[in-house]
């Protein structure tokens, strides 16, 4: 079974590479990669929110612009795919990651993944992550028709963008969300996902692009009407 | 003569909870054990109709319930459903008839209180898979539409099977985490069923009943958790009084009118057993001791063969000790309340006084229920009305209702109605 873990925490506060508080951060996720390495599927970090472009799809309209999707108090940072045989081992790998101990966590279980990063990126490219916004309905949950035919049209879409995709995650619906956060070293568990936004997430690509034909492409990305995608630069670590 | 349905629905109802947790633990999927369960009421109701009830209705349930789900998953495999050939292969190794037993309804419990689960959906989901309950009596027992119950139990259905939430006891490093949840529900389940409403006696009853007999359980398997054994007592002691505290009618009798003849001697011996074991146990979280101190306040109240003879200053110090851990408005409030009984009513009611405009409370009509009985008793019966009005208008449920209804024409008749201006 797989999960996604998505990382939220406070700008405002975080790190970056040169503080002396990233050299700490680095520490704890090396130590979250011996403790819980084997069940990683994938996982990036993100440049921060400043770097993310917003694409609304309004009846047939599209409008890009500068920042986030939707407007939280945190803001995500980053994700992991983990394998694991049940919820509760996820949540014991979860509680070893350091942004859990300042921000929040997301588990979500996940309905479908492509994973094709192991093929060659093409030529002058860096990754992105292609968030897909929406208002969850009913009939778009796995087994309904609705969520077939979405299906076939992000299938049209692998087609066309090819090596491109890295990464395609579709998720299962946000009442199976479970919301994680540590504090005083006790593992705090809410049901349901991080944001009360009507726009939630409902999957997501890693897409390999020229920073040119970022937006184009993920402009491309099958979403419900009234939705978007958010896509920002994936924090490119050496080593 | 007996209607046959009526008494094949009787025997079914007792059974089904505990068969229902043994196939759910057997095949791994509560929807498929919820419908092979549902087949096996139908069987049932053909079959007991005329042959009888059989001398163990609860393993045949388990049985034809088990065969049932065996038959979907075959066809499941055949379909190419690997996982599914797996746990058919697993059930085809166990023996026919399976009884059910209760740990597999402790399982479960804790399923249902899993962390990842919000209050309400755990309370709605072990009154259907540890209890049995169906919708429309869930529904009813929470006060909600059928709808909103049935809605939010398939969303919870559908969070497990897509998380993987184990069907099972958490491993011992996750246990302690885990038990406050499971109390709370625990408790839950005991004070649904406690807080009577009329047409819904039968399973009100089974719940106090399925209630003690889980928090049994729990306190068994936690023997080294005062917070089990503390709600075990806590459980215990309330229920002993079930019988009393309502009349013939099936109004409610104040605990100060109760004949405690009428209590439950047993299980007051039984309660005040387990909440001296877990009061001296040496170490408490703040969860276990709040369990502890309401069941020795209970404990008090249970001692004492005549309400003159309750000892209040005792209750004073156990509901101190317990504002201390969390100074709830509903604790300060029957903090006051016993003050008034261990120091005098003048005393108390400065304490209620400051109590009015906590927003925890103001739409609550516990402190002018209360106000009302302390000027009642400093005979300032003129303030007891108005405040018994306020009462009434804040009054909620039916029950409620005709409690405050009746307690203010008690009051107005004491002072003569008609000289006290109406509150606006």
């Amino acid at each position: 079974m797989r999960f996604l873990v998505m990382l939220y925490a406070d700008e405002t506060t975080q790190s970056s590479p040169g503080d002396p508080g990233w050299d700490a951060e680095m520490a704890g996720y090396l130590a979250f990669d011996e403790i819980a390495g084997h069940a990683v599927v994938a996982g990036e970090a993100l440049l921060d929110s400043t770097t993310s472009r917003s694409i609304r799809h309004d009846g047939g309209v599209v409008r890009v612009t500068d920042g986030p999707f939707a407007e939280t108090a945190e803001v995500l940072g980053g994700f992991y795919v983990l394998e694991a045989p049940t919820l509760d081992d996820v949540l014991e790998m979860v509680r070893h990651l350091p942004a859990v101990a300042t921000g929040t966590a997301e588990v979500r279980p996940l309905a479908e993944l492509v994973d094709n990063s192991s093929t060659a990126a093409p030529e002058g490219t860096t990754r992105y992550l292609a968030t897909i916004h929406g208002v969850e309905t009913d009939d778009e949950t796995p087994g309904t028709p609705g969520w077939d035919s979405g299906g076939e049209a992000h299938g049209r879409f692998g087609r066309d963008a090819g090596d491109a995709i890295a990464l395609a995650v579709a998720l299962h619906p946000t009442s199976t969300a479970s919301t994680v956060r540590l504090r005083d070293g006790e593992l705090l568990i809410t049901d349901g996902p991080y944001a009360e936004i009507t726009e939630v997430v409902g999957g997501f690509y890693v897409l390999r692009s020229t920073p040119d034909a970022i937006v184009e492409l993920a402009g491309a990305i099958p979403v419900p009407d009234g939705g978007g995608v958010e896509v920002r630069p994936v924090m490119e670590i050496d080593g | 003569m007996v209607d046959p349905t009526a008494s094949v629905e009787a025997a079914f109802r007792e059974e089904a909870g505990p068969a229902l947790a043994t196939v759910a633990q057997l095949v791994g999927d509560l929807g498929l054990a919820e419908d092979a369960v549902q087949e096996a009421y139908l069987i049932a109701l053909r079959r007991w109709s005329v042959a009888g009830i059989p001398d163990r209705p609860g393993a045949w349930i388990t049985t034809v319930a088990r065969n049932r789900a065996l038959d979907v998953l075959r066809r499941e495999a055949t379909r190419g459903g690997r996982e599914h050939a797996a746990t058919v292969l697993a059930l085809e190794g166990t023996p026919p008839i399976v009884h059910p037993v209760e740990d597999d309804q402790l399982q479960l419990l804790f399923t249902c209180c899993h962390p990842a689960f919000a209050p309400e959906v755990r309370i709605a989901l072990a009154l259907r898979f540890v209890c049995g309950l169906r919708v429309p009596e869930i529904a009813r027992v929470l006060l909600e539409g059928e709808e909103a119950v049935a809605k939010r139990l398939q969303r919870a259905k559908t969070k497990i099977r897509t998380n993987a939430i184990p069907l099972s006891m958490p491993p011992p490093a996750l246990l302690a985490e885990r038990v406050p949840s499971v109390l709370e529900c625990v408790y839950l389940l005991f004070t649904e069923g406690y807080a009577a409403t009329e047409g819904t006696e039968l399973i009100r009853t089974e719940l106090c009943e399925e209630a003690v007999r889980l928090a049994r359980l729990l306190a068994r398997l936690l023997s080294d958790e005062p917070g089990a054994g503390g709600l075990l007592a806590l459980i215990l002691l309330q229920d002993s009084r079930r019988s009393a505290r309502t009349d013939a009618a099936g109004r409610p009798v104040l605990l100060a009118d109760q004949d405690r003849s009428g209590w439950d001697h047993g299980r007051i011996a039984e309660g005040l057993w387990w909440l001296d074991r877990a009061s001296s146990h040496p170490s408490m979280s703040a969860g276990a001791a709040s369990y502890v101190l309401q069941a020795a306040i209970a404990g008090e109240h249970a001692r004492a063969d005549t309400w003159e003879r309750t000892d209040w200053p005792a209750i004073v110090s156990h509901y101190d000790q317990l504002a201390a851990l969390a100074p709830s408005p509903v604790v300060l409030v029957n903090r006051a309340v016993a003050v008034s009984f261990a120091d005098g009513p003048a005393v108390a009611l400065p304490q209620l006084e400051a109590l009015v405009d906590d927003p925890r409370l103001r739409r609550s009509p516990v402190v002018p229920a209360a106000m009302a009985e302390l000027h009642h008793r400093l005979g300032r019966a003129g303030d007891a009305v108005i405040h018994a009005r306020t009462a009434l208008s804040r009054a909620t449920t039916d029950p409620e209702r005709a409690h405050l209804q009746h307690r203010l024409a008690e009051l107005e008749a004491a002072v003569g109605a008609n000289q006290i201006r109406p509150v606006t």
